[in-house]
């Protein structure tokens, strides 16, 4: 019985959260004047709801795993990087761009594409690190402010010089990738894109980098206690360029799977309106960083929002519901109210690790 | 450059800067006390929101700026319930009320006003704008200083108050004392809690004035995310003030300047892109210059931050 409490304890309370987060959504369907059941069905039906649901969840869901990977990266090395929306711009702007102008086959193209995002979004989250290491620039702010920055950068160059001219489309786009460099689809006719394979390969990948390496180790102490990670004798400065390229490249990872295999041409403003950098940060959040339960976050998080799409298709109950449950999950988890609340009224000390 | 440059642009600098000073005082505030509020933002969002539907229920502008500063104080008691009585991480509940605020006023601008993106009344009136009687007719200050919406004024009325209240009140040296130790604080029987409540329900009070600001000092509209980063560049000026009135002060009075200096610029031919992104650039580039240290042993204290 002890036992299986404690194989359960760590998953009591993201599952209190869920309910929780269910529950201010159930308060927020009734003012909006919908039904709580059909409202959680027509959500459960708009994210499941049938073959192509489930893969456009998942499809949804893959840059979100990126980020969140990302994110939970720097997190667990105790960096605060919440840059992930410019680096994932940049990933997706610099994807799109060789993707354009790069001669070659469709293959090669495609992965030096993917490439090419990596190192846009790692070298833009690097220079908030350099900025912080060198110049003591706070990292928190630096790359916070770098997301507008990337964002109005990336939006000139789309409204101006790489403008495409030859739809009648009104938007701000760069020009269509040729379809041999688009990320082939895993089922025919479906969103779902083989970059999803990618983020889960990663998810384990890192999982198993943080648990079972060197490197790792040094990552989870320098996060968890940078004075005896500093007695270690691990540099601090290195550690965190390191860190913030990784977290950073996983997010340009996740703009350039999204261009090359979602929508083929980078639009002003449709990595930000969709909100994948913030979701993805919050999947880790959730998670408290774990790598693969920052994947199963993020298909949670995704299917509340294309869950959320559903529901506004089919009810009077607008789309945010979804995000309302959303924040009120994520404050629910920093709270850490169910488990450590219990063993804070238990009299043992509570720590203050970073997430 | 002397189209550039004129009492004008002086004016709307003055005009833009006050939700990112109210905003960023009651940042100073949270920092004094060791809570490093990101959610300023999310505040401001809520703020603008319930200021508009305030003002369309109530049909009169006090009671507007009352609705906003009682919503906002209550989502401010959450943000101070969790982080100081739960003690959950403060950036990590900073950004979930982000998140949150975008998320309500998104949906209740749906759900109570049935419109997407941006809501609009003609029959609204705005704040009122103030001539002051004997300023307005000097020369040169005249139209720089007069005419403002009273939050323009009170913006600077409250960032005096502060230094008053933290430097010549005993209250504020407790204040202080308990942001700077909060165990010799508590030591001395003062209530350490109690000044961190203060300070979060104080900076909900003024953040709410800053989004009033917003959606009723120009244009009397609510659009969705449109602090728009205000709320950060607010938190900036209260790292580059150090926490001072102030300082804090002078921090916003350059972002004000900037903003409107690129809102100036957008009447020439420029791309808006750049002309938006100078207030961002501008305050990366101080921040080179300006350290806060204060900020830096909080954040140690903390062991939680980016460093």
């Amino acid at each position: 019985m002890k036992q299986g409490l404690r194989l359960f304890a760590p998953l009591l309370q993201p599952v209190a959260a869920v309910l929780v987060g269910l529950l201010v959504g159930a308060a927020a369907i009734l003012i909006a004047g919908g039904e709580i059941w059909t409202t959680y069905a027509e959500m459960w039906k708009g994210a499941f709801g049938s073959f192509y649901f489930v893969t456009s969840t998942l499809a949804r869901s893959t840059p979100i795993i990126l980020v969140g990977l990302g994110a939970a990266f720097a997190f667990r090395a105790g960096f605060f990087n919440l840059g992930a929306p410019g680096q994932m711009i940049f990933g997706a702007l610099a994807a799109s761009l060789t993707g354009l102008y790069l001669p070659g086959p469709g293959w090669l193209i495609c992965i030096a594409a993917i490439l090419a995002g990596i190192l846009a979004g790692g070298l833009w989250s690097v220079m908030a690190g350099y900025f912080d290491a060198r110049f003591a620039v706070n990292l928190l702010i630096s790359t916070l402010l770098l997301n507008y920055i990337a964002d109005l950068f990336a939006g000139y160059l789309v409204s101006y010089p790489l403008r495409d001219t030859s739809g009648s489309a009104a938007m701000a786009q760069s020009a269509m990738l040729d379809s041999s460099v688009w990320l082939p689809k895993l089922f025919r006719g479906m969103p779902l894109h083989i970059g999803f394979l990618f983020a889960a390969l990663l998810a384990v990948v890192i999982y198993v980098l943080l648990k079972r390496t060197r490197v790792g180790y040094e990552v989870r102490m320098l996060g968890g206690n940078p004075l005896f990670a500093l007695y270690g004798g691990i540099n601090r400065g290195t550690m965190m360029l390191g860190a913030m390229f990784f977290s950073g490249g996983l997010a340009g990872l996740g703009g350039a799977v999204e261009v090359l295999g979602s929508q083929y041409r980078y639009i002003d403003g449709a990595l930000t309106s969709a909100d994948y950098a913030w979701t993805g940060i919050m999947a880790a959040l959730l998670a408290r960083s774990n790598p693969l339960g920052t994947l199963l976050a993020a298909v949670f998080l995704a299917a509340l929002q294309t869950g959320a799409m559903g529901v506004e298709r089919n009810t009077e109950v607008p789309l945010e519901v979804g995000a309302i449950i959303q924040a009120a999950l994520i404050l629910f988890i920093s709270a850490q109210f169910t488990y450590d609340f219990w063993k804070r009224k238990r009299g043992s000390k509570s720590h203050g690790t970073a997430v | 450059m002397e189209q550039l440059f004129d009492l004008a642009l002086l004016n709307t600098a003055l005009r833009v800067l006050a939700p990112i000073l109210l905003a960023a005082l009651g940042g100073a505030l949270c920092a004094r006390v060791g809570l490093f509020n990101v959610g300023l933002e999310g505040f401001m969002l809520l703020g603008a929101f319930a200021a508009i539907a305030g003002n369309y229920f109530f049909g009169n502008v006090l009671l507007a700026i009352l609705f906003a500063v009682l919503v906002v104080l209550l989502f401010s008691l959450l943000f101070a319930y969790l982080s100081i009585h739960l003690k959950a991480n403060v950036i990590v509940v900073g950004i979930a009320m982000n998140a949150l605020a975008a998320g309500l006023t998104t949906f209740s601008l749906r759900a109570i006003f049935d419109v997407k993106g941006a809501f609009y009344d003609k029959e609204m009136v705005g704040l009122p704008k103030w001539d002051i009687p004997v300023l307005e007719s000097v020369p040169g200050l005249g139209p720089i200083l007069s005419g403002h919406t009273p939050l323009v004024y009170l913006a600077f009325l409250v960032a005096g108050l502060m230094w008053f209240y933290f430097y010549r009140t005993k209250n504020g040296f407790r204040f202080l004392a308990s942001g700077e130790n909060p165990l010799a604080a508590s030591s001395l029987g003062i209530r350490v809690r109690r000044y961190q409540y203060g300070a979060v329900l104080a900076s909900g009070v003024l953040c709410a004035l800053a989004g009033a600001q917003l959606s009723l000092g120009q244009l009397t509209m609510f659009t969705e995310g449109m602090t728009d980063g205000r709320g950060f560049i607010a938190l900036v000026a209260t790292m580059l003030g150090q926490s001072g009135p102030l300082g804090v002060t002078a921090a916003s009075l350059l972002f004000g300047f900037m903003e409107a200096l690129s809102i100036r610029f957008q009447g020439l031919a420029l791309p808006t892109h750049f002309t938006q992104m100078l207030p961002y650039l501008v305050t990366i580039a101080a921040m080179f210059f300006f350290k806060d240290k204060s900020f830096l042993k909080d954040a140690q204290k903390q062991g939680t931050s980016s460093r």
